[in-house]
């Protein structure tokens, strides 16, 4: 199974972040949980890059952090998603969007010939 | 800088991390749990799918705060840390640097202002200088590049090259803005002067073309920003007020903008005036439309994209068909064929002028130069101070840094962390140094005379001496870091730790290069300062040939009174008989000219001795009363001085009679009797030479002390001139008699205005001005030099001595003197200092070539001078070496071998 999965491809580990925080805060945990979930049998997601991601979106203030109170009563870090955090998910978005695109297109003309 | 304020709660950053990451691995183990597995299997699972706890850190500590950025604070905190721990060394390193960057500094910030700040003006470096190269055939007044104002309304028509063109003049004019009148600076421009310099108006408005119309029409001034604060509070309702001018009404237009203070550093104007108003700023002056006057200097702004060269060549057509139109024009004089060929000749040199146009920078330039160079050797000498003491702690550290090797530290590493000691000592000396800087430029300003330094320079620190200062520090850090962490490059594992500290000799070699380099960078700078004393006292003890004890001068500018030449030369003479029928006076005497103050009348002289010859160069020429030789102490060596004899009948024109020098005598008549000797002003073929030569004086200094010229002198009171300098030999002392002479003055015109009063010692010390500058500096920088290095070689011989413990232990025990043992240490310091002196000596002698214009009746390759400064490093050197050598004799050899 693990030989199906391949890892996640450079630079979209924070797109993904930005996307599944934009929907709730969520702490570190829950993140890696959701991603597991998401990208299952897919994408491998090594959990050790997930710190260094997360506070590089923080340093770069797309990200903001709150310590509250979690679902298990614990405090936990929560990460949520500021505006310009916002902006930028919308322009990787767009911009993958177009990307994806192009290269179908591509596969479309060799197949299509 | 979000990444550095990281840097400070690293802790807080840290600890929150730590929660998250536990707070991860809790939840995981429990759902592992929650799926069956064991505690210590569940644990086990998470951590590993986590990855390394400890790397994950790392890689978030990379996002807090870049790698070599985190590293270089660990670094700067741990030698804060090592510094503090050593107060001595680094209170001296400190110090030593302090000295070296704060004296750069501040001599520095005169650079800076005097030589190369740039205009506050648009695009000053576009702005040109425009000079004559040729005969212009004009008579002159002012000091250099001058040229006509007919010209430079030519030249601005030239537009293919230049935006503009404008010519100023400065002159000190009669002012009175209410009651009293004062001597003021004004500068006579152009009416495009503030439009081509691009200078606007604080209230009011500036100069324009109009201002510049018809001659005589236009009686308006500008004021400068400084003289409306300080002469008139600020006041706002300044325009349209009325100042007079040498007694002229003049409407104030406008102040200048607040940063503008002219062109000149030296000379700040309080006023402009424009050039049709010449007349009234210069009494008596009435060629402002005359091409054969040259008393302006011409600037230009080059147009957008044109080069010096490009203008220089491309004026030359122009310039061409201007000088034939000019050999036919009405009044151009009738000259010899070989003057006409240079006059057509003549052509345009344009010089690159961002900084303006300035006596003061003509004056200072070298002098600056050589300070600015002596006080970057006295920084290099810091710097090698620096080293020295870093090496030294250097070996004391040797174990540390030989164990962080063995523990894996990279030699990289290490050198890093010597160069972040190093470049923190530096700036925290250079800081200091540049906290300092202001109050060495307000004592060097202080030594400069008042009326240049009080309105031109100023001590306050600016952005661009902040840069410089660091710039400094930085390199001084480097510099000073280089040797100690070439020696750790060198560092050798393994003998590092076999040898004991008592033996370990690593270093000593590199730190006897750098006290010999010291001590032939000291060797220099107290060269140097032998040379600028020397020269000092020289020129003291020669004096200017004249008694100046109980001397004072003064000068009458009675024309800026109102006065017509005729009228101004009999109150000169009225001024005169007062002062020397008053009983605290012993003699007085005129002069057209001052002395010493580094003008004169000059000219070239026809003489007919036999034959008809014409001077080879300039005589310096100067018109005085008859009591003029007597009061001043000069000798009349043959003839006569000045009397009744010399006035000119009714009808005759010219002076009758001069009296030359001994030099004049000696360079043009030698072997003849000088006296019946005709000669004239001027060189051309129609000089009549019909002056006839009446007596010789001795030789004394006219413009300066250094300046030994031919001189020829006339009758004053056969001239027209209407100003003159009063030198006035006084009872008692001579500061005390300026307010009798003051009061005789006012009860002849009170009106007059007094110019420059002070006593002839005075005047000879302004004139060694820039001597005592030059002597003063660099002994105060020679003596600190050789404080520096006298320190550095304490230091390294004292180690030496440590080091050689042993050795001159056993030596003792087999029986050497104590006096061998002193021996042993002094043939160290002889061997360096001679080394030093070795080196020190031609470096000296070259620098010394380059500087020989400053120096007087003296040469860099001094036998007594180079003596003198070997005498005193010995000496020196001798003294700080005999600490340690009594140390290296006071060996106990039982002791001694005990160490081991």
């Amino acid at each position: 199974m693990s030989s199906s999965r391949f890892p996640i491809p450079q630079g979209t580990l924070d797109m993904l972040i930005l996307q599944i925080v934009s929907l709730e805060a969520m702490h570190g945990y829950g993140i890696a949980q959701r991603l597991e979930q998401i990208s299952r049998s897919v994408v491998q997601v090594n959990q050790g890059s997930l710190y260094p991601a997360l506070h590089r979106l923080e340093q770069k203030r797309w990200l903001r952090a709150e310590w509250k109170q979690s679902e298990t009563g614990r405090e936990a870090k929560f990460y949520a998603l500021t505006a310009s955090g916002r902006e930028q998910l919308a322009a990787e978005k767009d911009d993958w969007a177009r990307l994806v695109g192009a290269v179908q297109l591509i596969f479309n003309e060799g197949s299509g010939s | 800088m979000k990444q550095l304020a990281n840097w400070f709660r690293r802790q807080s950053l840290e600890a929150s991390l730590d929660r998250e990451l536990r707070y991860h691995l809790e939840r995981r183990i429990t759902d592992f749990e929650k799926a069956g597995l064991s505690p210590s299997e569940a644990r086990r699972q998470a951590v590993l799918e986590l990855g390394g706890i400890a790397q994950i850190r790392e890689e978030v500590r990379d996002v807090w705060l870049t790698r070599w950025v985190r590293d270089f604070m660990y670094d700067l905190r741990f030698s804060v840390r090592s510094f503090l721990k050593t107060p001595t060394f680094t209170i001296i390193s400190m110090l030593s640097l302090m000295l070296g960057v704060g004296a750069t500094t501040a001599i520095y910030s005169l650079v800076d202002q005097v030589l190369l700040h740039a205009l506050p003006v648009r695009h000053a470096e576009r702005l040109v200088l425009i000079d004559w190269r040729g005969d212009q055939v004009a008579n002159a007044f002012g000091s250099w590049n001058l040229m006509s104002y007919p010209i430079c309304r030519d030249l601005d028509q030239q537009k293919e090259f230049f935006d503009g063109v404008f010519c100023r003049a400065l002159t000190t004019v009669n002012l009175s803005t209410g009651a009293d009148y004062y001597p003021a600076r004004a500068e006579i421009v152009s009416g495009n002067y503030f439009l081509v310099l691009g200078v606007g108006a604080t209230t009011g408005r500036v100069l324009a073309e109009d201002d510049d119309g018809t001659p005589n029409a236009n009686p308006v001034a500008v004021l400068s920003y400084d003289f409306w604060k300080t002469q008139l509070g600020g006041t706002t309702d300044v325009v349209g007020r009325t100042v007079l001018v040498n007694r002229h009404p003049l409407t104030i237009v406008g102040v200048a903008a607040p940063t503008f203070r002219g062109i000149d550093v030296g000379q700040v104007p309080s006023l402009w005036i424009p050039a049709s108003m010449s007349a009234q700023a210069i009494p008596g002056f009435s060629d402002l439309l005359n091409r054969r006057t040259r008393w302006m200097q011409v600037l230009g702004r080059l147009t957008q994209g044109m080069t010096l060269q490009r203008a220089q060549t491309g004026l030359q057509p122009w310039l061409k068909a201007m000088l034939q139109e000019d050999t036919r024009r009405l009044g151009f004089p009738v000259i010899a064929a070989e003057r006409r060929r240079r006059f057509l000749d003549s052509s345009l040199v344009l010089t690159a002028a961002p900084q303006g146009h300035s006596s003061l920078r003509r004056r200072l330039m070298e002098p600056l130069w050589v300070l600015f160079a002596v006080t970057a050797v006295l920084l290099g000498l810091a710097c090698l101070n620096v080293s020295g003491l870093f090496l030294a702690r250097g070996s004391a550290r040797d174990r540390e840094l030989s164990t962080r090797l063995a523990l894996g530290a990279s030699r990289g590493r290490i050198g890093r962390q010597l160069l972040a000691d190093s470049l923190l000592i530096a700036l925290a000396g250079g800081a200091l140094g540049a906290a300092a800087a202001p109050f060495a430029v307000r004592t060097l300003i202080a030594l400069l005379p008042t009326d240049v330094a009080g309105t031109a320079l100023h001590a306050g620190i600016d952005l661009r001496l902040l840069l410089f200062a660091l710039v400094a520090s930085v390199t001084a850090g480097i510099l000073s870091g280089l040797a100690p962490a070439w020696q750790s490059g060198r560092r050798s594992l393994v003998s590092s730790f076999r040898e004991r500290g008592g033996t370990a000799f690593g270093g000593v070699r590199l730190r006897k290069a750098i006290v010999i380099a010291q001590i032939a960078l000291t060797l220099t700078l107290v060269m140097g300062a032998a040379l600028f004393v020397r020269t000092l006292d020289t020129l003291i003890a020669k004096g200017p040939g004249f008694v100046t004890s109980s001397l004072v001068s003064f000068g009458i500018d009675s024309p800026r009174s109102g006065y017509s030449p005729s009228e101004g030369n009999r109150l000169i003479r009225r001024i005169d008989d007062a002062i020397r029928n008053s009983p605290t006076t012993q003699a007085s005497a005129v002069a057209q000219v001052p002395l010493l103050t580094g003008g004169s009348w000059s000219d070239p002289m026809t003489i007919l001795a036999g034959e008809r010859i014409s001077t080879d160069r300039d005589i310096n020429l100067n018109a005085v009363t008859p009591e003029f030789f007597q009061t001043m102490g000069i000798r009349i060596v043959e003839g006569r001085s000045f009397d009744e004899r010399d006035t000119r009948a009714p009808g005759e024109t010219g002076w009758r009679s001069a009296i030359v020098n001994e030099a004049f005598a000696k360079r043009y008549l030698a072997g003849r009797n000088p006296l019946g000797v005709r000669i004239g002003e001027g060189s051309g073929p129609d000089v009549e030479p019909n002056i006839e030569i009446v007596g010789v004086m001795s030789d004394f200094n006219y413009r300066g002390l250094r300046e030994e010229s031919e001189q020829a002198y006339f009758p004053f009171f056969e001239g027209q001139a209407a100003s003159g300098s009063f030198y006035v030999r006084v009872r008692g002392a001579a500061e005390s008699s300026f307010q009798s002479l003051r009061v005789i003055v006012r009860s002849v015109d009170p009106t007059v205005p007094m110019t420059d009063f002070r006593t002839l010692d005075e005047q000879v010390d302004r004139s060694l001005n820039t001597e005592h500058i030059l002597a003063m500096l660099s002994s105060s920088f020679g003596t600190l030099a050789l404080l520096l290095s006298l320190v550095g070689l304490y230091g390294v011989m004292s180690f030496v001595v440590t080091q050689r413990t042993r050795e001159i232990g056993i030596r003792l025990a087999l029986g050497a003197r104590r006096s061998a043992a002193i021996w042993l240490v002094l043939r160290d310091v002889l061997t360096m200092i001679f080394s030093g002196v070795g080196i020190g000596v031609p470096v000296a002698w070259a620098l010394g070539r380059l500087v020989e214009s400053q120096f007087y009746d003296v040469k860099a390759s001094d036998p007594p001078v180079i003596a003198i400064a070997i005498l005193v490093l010995c000496l020196a050197g001798l003294a700080a070496a005999f600490i340690p050598a009594r140390r290296a004799s006071a060996i106990n050899p039982t002791d001694a071998l005990r160490i081991e």
